[in-house]
C-alpha cells in the first residue's frame, strides 16, 4: 500500500497492510532543523524477512531516519509507513511488533535488568510480561537479570537492549550503531543473533552503522545514505558492483605492453589498465570469457601467471560513492570561490 | 486506555521511584526529620509542654506546610523527569504507547510515594504528641483525622505540580530548584509584601493554607499559609487557585511530553 495513499485515507482504523508490504517504505521524507536537511528527501524501501544495513558516515544522517520513523521527532515533509502502516497517521499500531535501539541502549542504572524490561512491558501491554524470561534467556542474561544494570559492562547492556526490542516479539528490529564499543567476540555473537533472528524467525532487521565491513557481513541489502540522502540501495552484491553486474580480472603476465596491445583491441574487454597486482581488466560480458581472454594472451606469446576474478566489496563501492561526492562538493566549492 | 495497562504502567512507575533510593531516603528525612526535631527541641526547652495539642500542631505546620512540601517536590520532580534523565523516555516512546499516558502514569506514582513517607511522618507525629504529651491537653480524634488529610492534601497539590514543572522543563535539578526556592523563598517573601493586595491569594501555600484544621474558625480563611503570614479568602477561591495550579502544571507537562523530541 502507498504511504501516501494510506496518510490520506481518512478510514484509518480499516487500513489493515497485507503481510507482503514492506517493512519499511518512505517517500521523499525530509528533516530540517533549521535550514539544514538531516535528511533530503528520502524514498528508502526494506524488504521484510531481512538484514538491511544503512550506511553512511557519521553525521550522515542516519540516527536522524531512525528517529523519524519511530516518531521520535517529527518529518518536516514526505511519507513513511513501517509494517504497512502510515506514520505518525498510525504510529501506535506501526511500532506494535517493531523493537528500536536508538543509538546506545540506556536503562535506569538503579533498577536491575529484569525490573528495567518490566517497567517496558507494562507500556506495551499484559502480554509483554510472558516475553521476559524468554527474552533475557535468547541474550543470555538469565543469570545476571537480577542485578543492577550500572554494574553491567557495556556488551551486557547491548544485550539487554535486545532483549527489551524483543518484548514485543517484533517482526522488525531497527538497531542504530549496535555494535558500537562491542569487542570483536561480542561483534560475532551479535552477528550470529542477527542471521538466526533473520533466518531462523524470519524478522527484519533494520541496522545503522557506518562500519562497511559489519554491514556487508551481517546484512542481505543495504542503503548507502550520505549528507541526508540515499545514494543507492539494494542487495549487498549488486551495490558492491557498482549496481550493475561488472566482471573485473586481475591478470599477471610477463610482458604487460604486449598484454594489454593483445586484449585492448578484443571485443571481450570494456577496459585494461596495469595495476599494482597485474593488469586489471574489466570485461564486456559474461565471466567464463576469461578462458577466451586468457587462450588469446597464450596465442600471442605471452606467459599468464595468474587469472583471478576480483570481488568487489562494498567498501570499495561506498568510497567510490563517498569520494566522487566529496569530489562535487570541492568541485562546486572550487566554481562558487 | 486500559485499565489494566494502566495499573501496570503506575506499578512501573512506582517501582522507578520507590526503587530510587536517595530520593526516597532523603524525602523520609526532610518530611520525618523535622518532626522529630520539633519534639526534641520543645522536650529539652520545657518538657512539661513538648507534646500535646501544642506539639502536634507545630508537626503539623511542619509536615504539611514547610518542610513536608520539600520532600513532596524532591519526589515529584523525580517522577517528572525520570524516564528523560535516564534516556529511557525514548524507549517507552517507541513501544508506540501514547506519550500523554506514559505522562499520566507519573502523576499517581509520585503520589503513592509521597504520601506513604507523609502518612509514615504523620504517624510519628501523633506517637510524639501522645508520648510527650504529659499534662497537656491532647488534640482530639477529629482534629487527628483532618491533619492527616490535610498533610496528604498539602503534599499531594505540591508533589502533582512538581511533576508538571519537571516534566515541562525535563530536567530534575533546574525544577527543583525553581520549585525549593519559590516554595522556601519567593512565595513566603510575596505573602509578607502586603502592598501586592488581593494577588498576594493567587499563592499556591496561601490557598493550601486555607484548607488547614489549624486555621482559626475552620473554613473561615485563616492560614498558615507561608511561614506564619495569614491572608484571608474565601473557600471558593482557595479551590479555584489549587486547581488552577494543579490544571495548569499538568497541561504544560503533558504539552511538553507530547511535543518534545524523545
Amino acid at each position: 500500500m502507498p504511504a501516501q495513499d494510506a496518510a490520506a485515507s481518512s478510514d484509518l482504523t480499516a487500513s489493515v497492510p497485507s503481510a507482503d508490504s514492506l517493512a519499511i517504505e518512505t517517500h521523499g521524507l525530509t528533516k530540517r532543523f533549521g535550514e539544514r536537511a538531516a535528511i533530503d528527501g528520502v524514498d528508502l524501501r526494506v524488504p521484510r524477512g531481512c538484514a538491511f544495513g544503512f550506511l553512511g558516515p557519521n553525521g550522515a544522517g542516519k540516527t536522524t531516519m531512525i528517529r523519524t520513523l519511530l516518531g521520535l521527532t517529527h518529518a518536516t515533509s514526505g511519507t513513511m509507513s513501517v509494517l504497512g502502516y502510515p506514520v505518525p497517521a498510525q504510529r501506535s499500531k506501526a511500532l506494535e511488533r517493531v523493537g528500536a535501539i536508538v543509538e546506545e541502549p540506556r536503562f535506569h542504572m538503579h533498577l536491575t535488568g529484569r525490573e528495567n524490561l518490566r517497567t517496558v512491558a507494562a507500556v506495551r501491554g499484559p502480554h509483554t510480561h510472558a516475553q521476559i524470561e524468554p527474552a533475557l534467556k535468547r541474550v543470555g542474561l538469565s543469570e545476571r537479570a537480577d542485578e543492577k544494570v550500572k554494574g553491567y559492562s557495556l556488551g551486557m547492556r547491548q544485550r539487554l537492549g535486545v532483549a527489551r526490542c524483543l518484548l514485543s516479539d517484533p517482526l522488525l528490529l531497527i538497531l542504530d550503531e549496535p555494535t558500537n564499543g562491542l569487542d570483536p567476540g561480542g561483534i560475532q555473537e551479535f552477528r550470529e543473533m542477527i542471521r538466526a533472528m533473520v533466518e531462523q524467525e524470519g524478522r527484519t532487521i533494520f541496522i545503522s552503522s557506518h562500519l562497511l565491513d559489519e554491514v556487508e557481513k551481517t546484512c542481505d541489502a543495504a542503503a548507502i545514505v550520505d549528507r541526508g540522502k540515499v545514494i543507492t540501495q539494494g542487495p549487498i552484491a549488486e551495490l558492491a558492483e557498482g549496481g550493475t553486474t561488472r566482471h573485473e580480472l586481475i591478470i599477471g603476465v610477463d610482458d604487460a605492453d604486449l598484454a594489454l596491445s593483445t586484449i585492448g583491441a578484443s571485443q571481450l574487454v570494456a577496459d585494461a589498465h596495469r595495476s599494482d597486482e597485474g593488469l586489471r581488466v574489466v570485461l564486456t560480458g559474461d565471466p567464463k570469457t576469461a578462458a577466451e581472454i586468457n587462450a588469446a594472451l597464450v596465442h600471442a606469446g605471452v606467459a599468464v601467471t595468474r587469472l583471478e576474478p576480483v570481488r568487489h566489496s562494498l567498501e570499495q563501492r561506498f568510497l567510490e560513492i563517498t569520494s566522487r561526492l566529496d569530489g562535487t562538493t570541492a568541485a562546486q566549492t572550487e566554481v562558487q570561490a | 486506555m486500559n485499565p489494566t495497562i494502566a495499573v501496570q504502567m503506575f506499578g512501573a512507575d512506582f517501582l522507578k521511584l520507590r526503587k530510587k533510593l536517595g530520593t526516597v531516603i532523603w524525602a523520609l528525612v526532610l518530611a520525618l526529620g523535622p518532626v522529630l526535631l520539633i519534639f526534641l527541641f520543645r522536650e529539652l526547652h520545657n518538657s512539661a509542654t513538648a507534646g500535646g495539642t501544642e506539639g502536634y500542631e507545630d508537626s503539623l505546620t511542619a509536615l504539611a506546610l514547610i518542610i513536608g512540601p520539600v520532600a513532596a517536590i524532591l519526589i515529584g520532580t523525580d517522577a517528572g523527569a525520570i524516564d528523560s534523565s535516564a534516556g529511557v523516555f525514548r524507549d517507552l516512546v517507541v513501544t508506540g504507547r501514547d506519550r500523554l499516558a506514559i505522562f499520566a502514569a507519573r502523576v499517581p506514582a509520585a503520589l503513592a510515594l509521597c504520601w506513604l513517607i507523609v502518612v509514615f511522618s504523620y504517624l510519628v507525629s501523633i506517637a510524639g504528641t501522645f508520648a510527650f504529651a504529659g499534662s497537656n491537653p491532647t488534640p482530639d480524634s477529629s482534629l487527628l483525622f483532618n491533619g492527616l488529610i490535610f498533610s496528604m492534601f498539602s503534599t499531594g497539590v505540591i508533589c502533582v505540580v512538581a511533576v508538571g514543572v519537571a516534566s515541562l522543563t525535563n530536567s530534575r535539578p533546574a525544577a527543583l530548584t525553581v520549585l525549593i526556592m519559590w516554595h522556601l523563598i519567593a512565595s513566603p517573601i510575596l505573602a509578607n509584601i502586603s502592598s501586592l493586595g488581593s494577588p498576594r491569594n493567587l499563592l499556591l501555600s496561601q490557598a493550601i493554607g486555607h484548607f488547614s484544621p489549624l486555621s482559626s474558625g475552620g473554613g473561615g480563611g485563616g492560614g498558615h499559609g507561608d511561614h506564619g503570614v495569614v491572608l484571608t479568602m474565601s473557600g471558593g477561591t482557595a479551590v479555584a487557585v489549587v486547581l488552577g495550579w494543579i490544571v495548569l502544571f499538568l497541561a504544560l507537562g503533558a504539552w511538553r511530553t507530547r511535543t518534545m523530541d524523545a
